[in-house]
């Protein structure tokens, strides 16, 4: 379902590449991407990925800084008041832009953002050490059914794609576990790691970084990550759980329509490139091609799906 | 590993970029506000067009320049220019202010270079088993490194024991406000958008200590430093003594610098502070920190350049960042498309070695630069008259507070601390007990929660918090560093009312 | 005269200080009490208890045995009062006028806020060329170098 709908965005943003001239002229000067967090995360290293090729296709510089604060609403609150003239774009990541305007006011919503393209995605995955006892994700469920709230998973904050994916996969697998929340995922592995805790929830990226160190026991994803052929998806073992993190990038509202249009097939055009895509796939991200035309649609559905889980599990009212 | 690499490292484009990294890191550090992370992020693209091992050096040149410029404004103006400066100020400032400022500058300079060799060295020779480090440190013992680092605070208050506790514990409620870190809710805003983003560290040093300089400043008619009649130079040959003197001093904070510099969770401020507070408990008796100790500088300024060094230790063995300007650097080595992380050694072996030589050239390179350039900047701030000195510095804080996130209204509350801190200095309320809860809050606040979490949930409570070793050692370092000076004072009171 | 007055600033002025971080710990218990999750409770609780406990002891320590201990001292008022309103007030002109023009308002401010030496032609050019000087490339380093985007 997932992948037929990204076939259809990644055939219409291929058409919209080849018919609509990409006029670069409307970029005066360098662009400023600000990214709502800290260096070193997710959405650092994509966007990092993608400042070589934006230079090299547009000619432009694409800076690149970081304004961490508040889980990202202290940047995302502050877009709408930055000049809309397509020199400053910003990441967005559900499920934050989602679930932070749902629990108090934060400055932002999640429709005021003008966001005009997805391009990627990490899928969600448990992670365990190399040496750990569980080598397949049925030892982990075993274990957690036998000692239940004795399985300790760590992840990357609260109320986050981790956290969320905690909750499902319990209530799925009908097992109790208890979530051990880090600062940022890198806090995560570590732990996992030095086996603070026993098993992580985080994504395909921490597989291909940390290598032979680790095994993942599950991804969800419709189908098996190209980078790990070995690794079943969730719904292969009988638990229906596809989705992860997923990042995009949006302009200030101000923008106009030709220019939210211009960036949407700018971004699709860096998306579509095959080394561009092999870095990312190297790197264990997902891809994702929903342009603005198709954002609405697209965000309705996380929307729903994310406010949904995340009642569940008490954490909005 | 052999030498080829070493003369790699050496051809002239790596040295003239080692040379531009620590200058352009030294000017960055020094200016409040400008943080390295800062200047590597706009840096990277630069290093797309270079062969990896060369990206690696400018951008670890600039980092260590960077954490080494930090000190120029803790000495100079009481402002902490990086978060790792903050325990130079203790004693930087008080040498400054009697006119020791150039000697203070100079023991900077060898203070950084030494511990910046002992973080590369340990870097070069150490990397895989130190890495282990990171892995051993797990939520209970980044608590009771936390619980570790704000014990200083009883020796920072000045006598009045309950004003700094009241401080550490108003600075650790700070460091909660906004979006909480790792649960799930938004703390202490009272509605108010602005505080969303909470204190930021480096906007909230700027104004405690900046500020009330400032004001102080402007009040009376004296001038900012006192000056030796005949200002030559910087007193090179009198730090010189100094360092080879404190020599155990420089080993054991170089040695604490490093292995602070492994967590991931701490940073380059805790490190300094962890080395100030050990300096502070082996001195001899008519040494006197706070007042203007050279031991303390020294203790700080080659901690947090070995964490430098240090910090590359898990990203490079493990691929898991130390610090915000190691996590640039390895998304600029992504980019490159060299693999970090457990194969990296093996796999990139070449590149990682000549990098590592390219940063001791680079630390070697800092002791001449930064002696002129140190001299330079003492001159300048002795010399320059009080009605350009402060607007320059106003200046320079406004517009640094605001560039770390875009934000004017980072600035208002810059002030608003500094205007605050200011008073309630004034009436016993330091400063540096303040800033120690906000940068140590929320380490210990996360391991607290985190090692809460764990332990009720394998059903071991007491022996999670006080059954692990590392975490014991730690606990006992505390409870030696507030119980000693408390017994050694009763001691020395009883040996002198005996006649 | 002189110094009882100085003595009832510091006393008073302390007694002011110690109360307002008691009342700000309890702000704090009263805010946490709205939380949903138990892992944000605990730390500011605990840490506004300790605050408040510790301020209270201040207080009290301080009530029962009277010092001229603390107080703003010596200093001439309007100039810390010039300095910190210039600075508060370029931060609301930022987003109106542009930071350069902003800027020049806390310079001038703390300019005049430090002037102690006597007023001449040769100061004033001097002082004011090195102003300018300093806004300037402080300014453009930030804007061009490291692409802040300055208002």
């Amino acid at each position: 379902m997932l992948k037929k709908q990204l076939l259809k965005y990644a055939a219409a943003v291929a058409i919209c590449a080849t018919i609509g001239t990409t006029s670069a002229a409307e970029l005066k000067g360098p662009v400023s991407y600000i990214i709502p967090f800290g260096p070193g995360g997710e959405s650092d290293i994509s966007a990092r990925f993608q400042q070589p090729f934006f230079k090299e296709k547009f000619g432009k510089d694409l800076v690149i800084s970081y304004q961490p604060g508040g889980g990202g609403a202290v940047g995302w609150a502050s877009l709408n008041g930055l000049n809309g003239d397509g020199h400053t774009i910003m990441g967005v990541n559900l499920p934050h832009i989602i679930i932070k305007p749902a629990q108090k006011d934060v400055g932002f919503t999640t429709e005021g953002l003008n966001t005009f393209y997805m391009f990627h995605y990490t899928p969600d995955a448990i992670v365990v050490t190399a040496d750990s006892p569980y080598k397949t994700l049925a030892d982990l469920v075993a274990d957690a059914k036998a000692n239940p709230g004795e399985v300790t998973m760590s992840g990357s904050g609260k109320a986050s794609a981790n956290h969320l994916a905690q909750i499902k996969f319990d209530k799925l697998a009908g097992t109790l576990t208890t979530y051990v929340p880090f600062k940022g995922t890198g806090a995560a592995v570590t732990a996992l790691l030095g086996k603070q805790t026993k098993a992580e929830w985080g994504y395909t990226t921490v597989g291909a970084k940390q290598g032979d160190a680790v095994r993942m026991l599950a991804v969800a994803m419709d189908e098996r990550h190209p980078l790990f052929p070995d690794v079943p998806t969730f719904r292969e073992l009988g638990y229906d759980m596809t989705g992860g993190a997923y990042r995009g990038i949006a302009l200030p509202d101000t923008a106009s329509a030709e220019t939210t249009k211009l960036w949407s097939d700018m971004i699709g055009e860096i998306n579509n490139d095959g080394d561009f895509r092999k870095q990312m796939l190297d790197g264990g991200f997902a891809m994702l091609d929903v342009g603005a035309e198709d954002m609405e649609a697209f965000m309705a559905a996380r929307v729903e799906e994310y406010l949904n889980d995340a009642r569940e599990a008490g954490l909005i009212k | 590993m052999d030498f080829s690499q070493f003369v790699a490292a050496l051809t002239p484009f790596n040295i003239a970029l080692a040379l531009f990294g620590v200058v352009a890191g030294t000017v960055v550090g020094s200016i409040p506000g400008l943080t390295a992370t800062m200047a590597l992020a706009v840096l990277v693209p630069v290093t797309f067009s270079m062969d990896p091992a060369s990206a690696l050096i400018l951008l670890g040149a600039i980092y260590t320049g960077a954490i080494y410029g930090g000190a120029y404004a803790a000495i100079l103006l009481n402002t902490p220019g990086t978060p790792s400066a903050i325990a130079t100020t203790f004693d930087g400032y008080p040498m400054a202010k009697r006119g020791d400022g150039d000697l203070a500058v100079a023991l900077a300079c060898f203070a950084s270079v030494f511990g910046g060799m002992v973080g590369a060295l340990a870097l070069l020779f150490l990397a895989p088993p130190l890495s282990k480090v990171a892995l051993a440190f797990g939520p209970v013992e980044y608590f009771w490194l936390s619980i570790f680092g704000l014990s200083l605070i009883a020796s920072l208050s000045n006598g009045n024991l309950m004003k700094g506790l009241a401080g550490g514990a108003f600075g650790m409620l700070l460091s909660t406000v906004g979006v909480a870190e790792i649960s799930a809710d938004i703390r202490l805003t009272f509605g108010s958008q602005t505080l969303i983003g909470g204190f930021g560290v480096v906007g909230a040093l700027i104004g405690l200590y900046c500020i009330p300089v400032l004001i102080d400043l402007v009040a009376v008619p004296d001038r900012h430093l006192k000056v030796e009649e005949n200002v030559k130079s910087v007193r090179i040959g009198d730090a010189f003594r100094l360092a080879m003197r404190s020599k155990f001093n420089l080993i054991r904070s170089s040695v604490i610098g490093t292995l602070v510099g492994i967590l991931p969770g701490a940073g380059g401020s805790v490190a300094g502070l962890v080395a100030y507070s050990e300096a502070k408990r082996t001195a001899k008796p008519h040494q006197k920190f706070g007042e203007g100790e050279p031991d303390g500088i020294m203790a700080t300024e080659s901690a947090n350049s070995a964490t430098v060094g240090g910090g590359f230790i898990p990203t490079l063995v493990l691929g898991i960042p130390g610090t915000p300007p190691d996590a640039i650097v390895l998304g600029a080595l992504l980019v490159q498309g060299v693999r970090t992380g457990p194969v990296m050694f093996t796999q990139s072996g070449s590149i990682v070695y000549t990098f590592i030589y390219g940063l001791l050239i680079a630390t070697i390179l800092m002791l001449p630069i930064g002696l002129l350039i140190g001299r330079y900047a003492y001159k300048s701030i002795v010399t320059i008259p009080k009605a350009v000195l402060v607007p320059t510095v106003g200046f320079m804080t406004i517009i640094g507070t605001f560039s770390i996130r875009n934000s004017v209204s980072d600035v208002i509350i810059m002030l608003c601390l500094g205007v605050f801190g200011w008073v309630v200095a004034r009436f016993g309320f330091a400063a540096s007990p303040i800033v120690l809860g906000l940068i140590l809050g929320p380490i210990a606040e996360q391991g607290f929660v985190q090692g809460w979490t764990i332990g009720a949930a394998t059903k071991n409570l007491f022996g999670m918090f006080f059954g692990r070793p590392i975490s014991q050692a730690i606990l006992a370092f505390t409870l030696i560093t507030l119980i000693l000076p408390i017994i050694l004072a009763r001691k020395k009171a009883r040996v002198g009312a005996e006649p | 005269m002189s110094r009882q007055k100085v003595s009832a600033e510091g006393q008073v002025g302390s007694l002011i200080v110690s109360a307002f971080f008691v009342v700000a710990g309890l702000v704090a218990l009263y805010d946490t009490l709205s939380y949903t999750d138990r892992d944000s409770q605990v730390f500011p609780q605990t840490v506004a208890v300790i605050l408040i406990i510790c301020a209270a002891v201040s207080f009290i320590t301080r009530f029962m045995r009277p010092t001229d201990e603390g107080g703003f001292g010596q200093g001439i008022w309007w100039r810390r009062v010039l300095l910190v309103a210039t600075m508060f007030l370029t931060c609301i002109a930022m987003p109106l006028v542009g930071f350069l023009p902003a800027g020049v308002i806390a310079f001038v401010g703390g300019l005049i806020a430090a002037m102690h030496d006597r007023w001449s032609v040769k100061n004033v050019v001097v002082y004011w060329g090195a102003g300018a000087v300093v806004m300037v490339a402080f300014f453009a380093l930030f804007k061009f170098v490291l692409h802040v985007p300055l208002p």
